[in-house]
């Protein structure tokens, strides 16, 4: 076995960072918790005060509500840190134990809350502290309690059986704030199922008016005449829209994804920067929705116009496509690739040879993969100018709205056509992908 | 004997100064030598190894290789000391999709003409090397076949003849036969064997077996903890030594 060796160098605040990080976690997450609670209780206050408790003024906080918010919280976090062993605590595995790291007596417990409480506001001083050991800190004493990773306690505190999870102060704990959790959001998102039933007449027309198709607008226009507006022809743009971007995205995010590999950048400085630069732009990018992007270029080569939503996908595909890719070339196995750079190549050499052929599969299956997503895309991007089939979606849909008009049978055409379209792409890159699995 | 390898005072620090892999090792290699590393797994022989063509890069010390200095080297200069020394892999180190005449081209690619190389073209006496290279240990019929359609034998066999393909004046093998069942182990340590004595490469092996070690080596460098522990010759190593390098509770077994 390789030892221990002497050349790691002690440092002190390094050390006591990392001692002190688990437990420092434990304690912030188990203080977020009860921030959540406090929200919750705020929320549940307020939307019920008018309602059951004062419906002509609303509910105030006096200004020191706040503060007295994130202290009273703090406490809460305090008092169940000494007494329980709280979520955070499991979560980050550190437990509380006394002399001989066996369990602590609940007085004792109790004890250490309120010598917490003491010096609360003296803890960063008690960090940066000289000749204490870093386990020391945080008021750790045999008497009082010490926070310990779960790791140390393997041997010395006795297995026990243990309870089923939701029988213990966690457990019910969690459960509690599950139950809080599902109430908050039925409100929030304003859940009102019986409005399913009450307007049922209204979606009843729609329905019945959406499936009396109005096929004759597939290859013609029935209203100007034009082919340009019919339904086939969209279709095809769809289409077109969807391959130029998967295609063209594909070329591009091909070499910009070996840029942000850290395996193949990461040996020198310059290396580095261009690698960081690259993953920032993929994962900013990526994080723009190509609705988002289409917005831009709608403007600026035209509403309606498809080139701006083949932009826009394509745009968010080199990025999708260039993570996706980039994690690919980190993951190939370094094996060939050092037995390569042993022999003497050079390092495109061994991309060239070690790395492409390893990633290409992969790579194909993500832009069939892309591919998918891109048709799906296509079919709505008109929603703001992008071109494609859903500029007929769009148009009928708001066609609607006029007196005399009655467009559904229109949409219904389209929407079946969406759905072929799906389809068929779905279908044959399946088969491609059969093909080369 | 003249030197090829020669390691002053050789120090590798890992992870922070977490792990001392080898401290202060000096040792040389002959020409013609046939240098058997022993000893346990992460005693630092594949460091060792790895420092010499810089797969790792050493902490301290220097490696002359003929005389230059590889812990000095920039990088073209690396590039062709690496040229001269080939080395072969316990995991084989295959690119496995890639065909098993691709793998073994693989190995000239510090030769070729790099515009060439770009698109998959090799010289047509780099091809006919290959193809001699790959009948030396006895699979030209295997020669179009993906490289993880063969079996582990045949694949340290492609190892051994991308080695070749560097002509090298150094071949280190790092615990070549592991993966391998012991009468296929026999005929990879063969070819080592062979291409030391009949070309007079210089071979550095670490290997797992005594039995193995004995047999092929001319000379046996065993390490522990990251230090030389032995040095001499096969003979030499007895029941005592053997404890010494592998510990108390060792007992050695046999690969016939």
């Amino acid at each position: 076995m390789p030892k221990k060796s002497k050349f790691a160098k002690p440092h002190p605040i390094r050390d006591r960072l990392q001692a002190i990080r688990p437990r420092f976690m434990a304690f912030m997450l188990d203080w977020a918790t009860w921030g959540f609670v406090a929200y919750a209780v705020m929320f549940l206050l307020q939307r019920y005060w008018w309602r059951y408790i004062n419906f002509y003024e609303p509910l105030k906080l006096p200004v020191w509500g706040w503060p007295a918010v994130i202290l009273g919280t703090l406490e809460m976090a305090l008092l169940t840190h000494a007494l329980f062993h709280t979520p955070g605590m499991a979560a980050f595995h550190v437990r509380l134990v006394g002399k001989d790291l066996q369990d602590l007596p609940l007085a004792q417990r109790f004890l250490r809350f309120l010598k917490m409480n003491a010096t609360l506001l003296a803890q960063p001083a008690v960090f940066f502290m000289r000749n204490r050991r870093p386990e020391r800190l945080l008021h750790d004493s045999p008497s009082t309690g010490m926070v310990v990773p779960t790791t140390l306690l393997k041997d010395v505190v006795p297995a026990k059986k243990p309870r089923p999870w939701f029988f213990t102060y966690r457990g019910l704990f969690l459960l509690g704030l599950l139950g809080v959790t599902f109430w908050l959001g039925w409100l929030i998102s304003t859940m009102a199922p019986h409005m399913l039933v009450d307007r049922w007449p209204y979606a009843a027309r729609i329905w019945g008016e959406l499936v009396d198709v109005q096929f004759e607008y597939l290859l013609v226009d029935v209203n100007t005449k034009g082919q340009l507006f019919s339904i086939v022809y969209h279709m095809i743009e769809t289409i077109f829209i969807a391959l130029f971007a998967t295609a063209l995205g594909t070329l591009l995010a091909f070499p910009l994804s070996f840029l942000a590999a850290r395996n193949i950048m990461g040996f020198s400085p310059l290396g580095w920067g261009i690698y960081l630069t690259m993953r920032f732009l993929f994962n900013a990018i990526r994080s723009i929705e190509s609705l988002l992007i289409a917005v831009v270029f709608a403007v600026w080569v035209g509403f309606g116009n498809p080139f701006a939503g083949s932009l826009a996908l394509l745009i968010h595909t080199v990025a999708a496509l260039g993570k996706l890719f980039s994690e690919q070339v980190e993951s190939v196995d370094p094996g060939p690739l050092e037995a390569m750079a042993a022999s003497g190549a050079r390092r495109w050499q061994v991309v060239i040879y070690g790395v492409i052929p390893q990633v290409i599969p992969s790579y194909l299956a993500f832009t069939l993969y892309r591919w998918d997503i891109n048709i799906r895309m296509a079919t709505i991007i008109a929603l703001v100018g992008g071109g494609g089939i859903g500029t007929l979606l769009f148009y009928w849909k708001n066609e609607v709205g006029r007196p005399g008009e009655n467009a559904w049978g229109q949409v219904g055409a389209v929407v079946i056509a969406i759905i072929v379209i799906v389809w068929l792409m779905d279908y044959i890159s399946g088969r491609i992908r059969e093909k080369i699995g | 004997m003249q030197e090829l390898v020669q390691i002053d005072r050789l120090t590798k620090i890992y992870e922070r100064g977490e792990v001392l892999a080898l401290n202060d090792i000096s040792t040389s290699v002959g020409k013609g030598e046939f240098l058997v590393l022993l000893g346990l797994s992460g005693s630092g022989k594949s460091t060792l190894l790895r420092c010499v063509n810089r797969l790792i890069e050493p902490t301290a010390g220097t490696i002359l290789f003929d005389g230059e200095d590889v812990t000095k080297a920039r990088s073209r200069q690396l590039r062709h000391l690496r040229r001269r020394m080939a080395m072969i892999f316990q995991q084989f180190n295959l690119v496995k999709r890639s065909t098993v005449l691709t793998n073994v081209l693989s190995g000239r690619l510090g030769y070729a003409s790099p515009a060439a190389s770009a698109i998959h073209k090799f010289s047509k006496k780099d091809i006919e090397l290959a193809m001699a290279n790959l009948e030396r240990v006895g699979i030209p019929e295997q020669a179009y076949k993906r490289a993880d359609e063969l079996s582990g034998g045949q694949q340290q066999r492609v190892g051994i003849a991308r080695a070749l393909m560097q002509q090298p004046d150094l071949l280190m093998a790092d615990e070549p036969v592991s993966a391998l069942d012991p009468a296929t182990a026999h005929s990879i340590m063969q070819y080592l064997e062979q291409m030391n004595r009949e070309d007079g490469v210089t071979v550095m092996t670490s290997l797992h077996f005594l039995s193995l070690a004995r047999r092929y080596g001319s000379r046996i460098l065993a390490l522990k903890d990251g230090e030389i522990v032995f040095e001499g010759s096969p003979a030499e190593i007895d029941k005592v030594k053997f404890k010494e390098i592998y510990g108390e509770d060792a007992e050695e077994v046999e690969v016939r």
